[in-house]
């Protein structure tokens, strides 16, 4: 979700085997670089997987060109990465949210075979993307403060899983600013 | 009454009538007929021209989204103690995974003495056990005492057993307390009827069963019954996905049913987490 | 008896379950949404005016809400079919109702009148979702959800049709307070009621292909009956 100067990404953090839930710490938003963030929504394997080729390429670019990459390019590194898997994907949504170097707010998505999407307010991503759509589209306003900002994402989020049987179990929250990052751990239902 | 009355609604509602029918008495007799079989006292049941267990199945596998779905995954439990049966149930109703409402009861008030708890199809619980309250109503004007748990859980048992095949849904535990003292038979649509001193219904039935026989004893005090009770329902919408909401909590007396307690899954988390 | 009922579904010239067969398909999907809020003196029931077959807008201006008695309206979507044998169907029970014992039927009533109507239909189902809406013998309103055959739940605010998994976890938050700590629970009124369901339609148009053009919104209290419509977007 973008706001004025800011940007926010959250996830749940069920992590389960259909009706099963295993555990309910799971990461599933990672921090690629100070204001880049990914989360993904899928195969828990494939999560790790992704992430870990991901951050990988990513540093390896930074080393060789020696700057920050841009939101808009890291998005066209993971769609090409997941296309290459074209007929055998990788089972993940992802979500990327970062601020470029003049803290303008970016937000897009991608689905498993790497066909990208670039919005000016939210995106969504997994089995509650429904409810998300309806709270996000209800609850966003343009320039949103950090606080604010935090406030939508959250009540959208926490509002959304608890209609979803397969998401929930916490929520966590990423509020991305120039000279900060917030972590959040949002206390949620637990069934 | 239902094998004639479903062998003559099918009779008149055949496509093949349908079809045949042009002339516009026809279709004025064919509107009659069927306002008949529905407003006549005694509905009946309508069934497709073809066997209603494949068609039910056939219209839920379609990919143009027409889909009907029913109340699925459930957690409800009940046991006998020293003093009376414990029931006790989830609360979600869920479609596919999108959760349809956390505020079912599952726990059915059949009569003050009698319960019946709901698993598998949500209407198929609550009707048939509606039938069933007549049943026992009709029963205790008729033999000017109340009906046996055994005789009302057999009835239910052959009412269900007789549309057998035709895709009914239902798992569920009657309970209550007669002559021979307290009572807990599971019943389901396929037909089976057993009583034993504890059952658990439904996914998260694994789940309950592991809390409950790690702390069940005949003689447990009524606070220690209902927590466990409680608990063991708690943990199984912990961990499946398809059980949630809140507890509901019954206990079944000499003196017939009282409702203990409801209570919201949410916070119960966070109470059990700050006890331990 | 066994055979009698095997007779009864399958005839003999039946050839069920060959491969010859071709699919009986009595359903479409027809779309729309609807809502239904109740507070402690009134009850309001909305729904979109779309009627819609896959990419195709049939209707715009078709309401799904239908008068059942001065008190009582029904909102309905689904199979526009089963929607139109049924609601005549259920007024045809009310007259029967209101001859037989010279009173219009109670809302309460009503609830489990339709549930049965549409248990009924266990082997055959009528694709319809339904809310009922009404006044209570108390002069509270009341809504009820129903799924196809005929379970249903009282409820103080609920959302069927193609977008009720968007609109539903927003009354969650705003009606019922979910997910909010520390606040002061207002009881409903019936214009915050009102301004919310619009918010939350223009939401779901956005998103939901078979919701929009128009929305009917009525507000039943127990002075009357009051209908207003309100344009969605139509795309």
């Amino acid at each position: 979700m973008t706001g004025k100067n800011c940007v926010a990404i959250a996830a749940d953090r069920r992590f389960g085997i259909q009706a099963q839930t295993i555990g309910h710490e799971f990461q599933r938003i990672y921090g690629m670089s100070d204001h880049l963030y990914i989360g993904f929504s899928g195969l828990a394997t494939d999560v790790t997987t992704v992430s870990n080729k991901l951050k990988f390429r990513l540093n390896m670019y930074m080393l060789r060109e020696n700057r920050e990459m841009k939101p808009e390019t890291f998005m066209s590194l993971v769609s090409s990465l997941l296309y290459e898997k074209r007929f055998g994907p990788y089972f993940v949504e992802p979500v990327i949210a970062g601020l470029d170097k003049n803290a303008k707010p970016f937000v897009g998505s991608l689905d498993l075979i790497g066909c990208p999407m670039i919005t000016e307010d939210f995106v969504v991503s997994g089995t509650a993307s429904e409810q998300l759509y309806g709270m996000c589209e209800s609850l966003w306003e343009p320039d949103l403060e950090a606080d604010d900002l935090f406030e939508s994402i959250s009540q959208a989020l926490l509002n959304a899983v608890d209609r979803d049987c397969v998401s929930g179990w916490g929520g966590i929250v990423y509020v991305i600013e120039k000279d900060k990052v917030t972590e959040k751990i949002l206390k949620a239902r637990m069934d | 009454m239902a094998a004639s009355s479903l062998a003559k609604s099918y009779r008149n509602r055949s496509a093949i009538d349908f079809i045949k029918t042009t002339s516009k008495r026809k279709e004025d007799e064919m509107i009659e007929d069927e306002l008949r079989t529905h407003l006549s006292k005694e509905l009946s049941f309508q069934v497709p021209p073809m066997d209603p267990q494949v068609f039910l199945k056939s219209i839920n596998e379609r990919e143009n989204g027409v889909k009907i779905q029913f109340l699925h995954g459930t957690t409800t439990l009940a046991f006998k103690f020293k003093n009376g049966v414990i029931v006790a149930a989830d609360s979600r109703a869920s479609m596919g995974s999108y959760i349809g409402s956390q505020t079912v009861k599952k726990v059915i008030e059949i009569n003050p003495y009698l319960l019946g708890t709901m698993a598998g199809g949500a209407a198929d619980c609550s009707f048939w056990e509606r039938v069933l309250a007549e049943r026992c109503r009709v029963y205790e004007l008729r033999n000017k005492e109340r009906i046996s748990v055994a005789a009302a859980s057999k009835l239910l048992a052959n009412m269900v057993y007789y549309y057998k095949g035709m895709g009914l849904s239902m798992g569920t535990m009657i309970c209550g307390w007669d002559k021979r003292g307290p009572g807990l038979y599971y019943v389901d649509s396929d037909g089976t009827r057993m009583t034993n001193y504890m059952f658990s219904v439904g996914s998260g039935s694994t789940y309950a069963y592991g809390i409950l026989d790690s702390g069940f004893k005949h003689d447990l005090e009524d606070e220690e019954a209902y927590d466990l009770a409680r608990r063991a329902i708690f943990h199984a919408t912990h961990r499946d996905a398809y059980s949630g909401g809140s507890v509901n909590l019954y206990h079944v007396k000499e003196t017939g049913w009282v409702k203990i307690s409801r209570d919201d899954v949410g916070p119960l988390y966070y109470q059990y987490k700050d006890a331990q | 008896m066994a055979a009698e009922l095997k007779k009864a579904i399958y005839p003999e010239n039946a050839t069920i379950g060959l491969p010859t067969q071709h699919r009986f398909d009595p359903y479409t999907l027809n779309g729309g949404t609807i809502v239904g809020v109740a507070g402690d003196n009134f009850a309001i029931l909305a729904g979109d005016t779309r009627l819609s077959e896959g990419f195709m807008i049939h209707s715009r201006d078709t309401s799904k809400i239908y008068k059942l008695t001065e008190k009582t309206f029904l909102g309905t979507c689904g199979f526009q079919g089963d929607v139109l044998t049924l609601t005549r169907l259920l007024n045809a029970r009310l007259t029967m109702y209101e001859f037989e014992h010279r009173k219009k039927m109670s809302s309460t009533a009503i609830s489990q009148m339709l549930s049965t109507v549409l248990y009924y239909r266990r082997f055959f189902p009528y694709y319809t979702f339904n809310i009922l809406a009404g006044i209570d013998t108390d002069g509270k309103g009341c809504i009820y959800s129903y799924d196809a055959v005929g379970n249903y739940e009282k409820h103080t605010y609920h959302a069927s049709g193609t977008a009720s998994s968007m609109l539903q976890p927003l009354l969650d938050n705003q009606v019922g307070y979910l997910n909010q700590e520390g606040v002061r629970r207002v009881p409903l009124t019936i214009d915050k009621a009102r301004t919310l369901i619009k918010d939350v339609f223009i939401s779901a148009t956005e998103r939901d292909m078979y919701t929009g053009d128009s929305l009917h919104i009525v507000t039943i209290t127990s002075d009357g009956v009051t209908e207003d419509h309100f344009p969605l977007r139509r795309d």
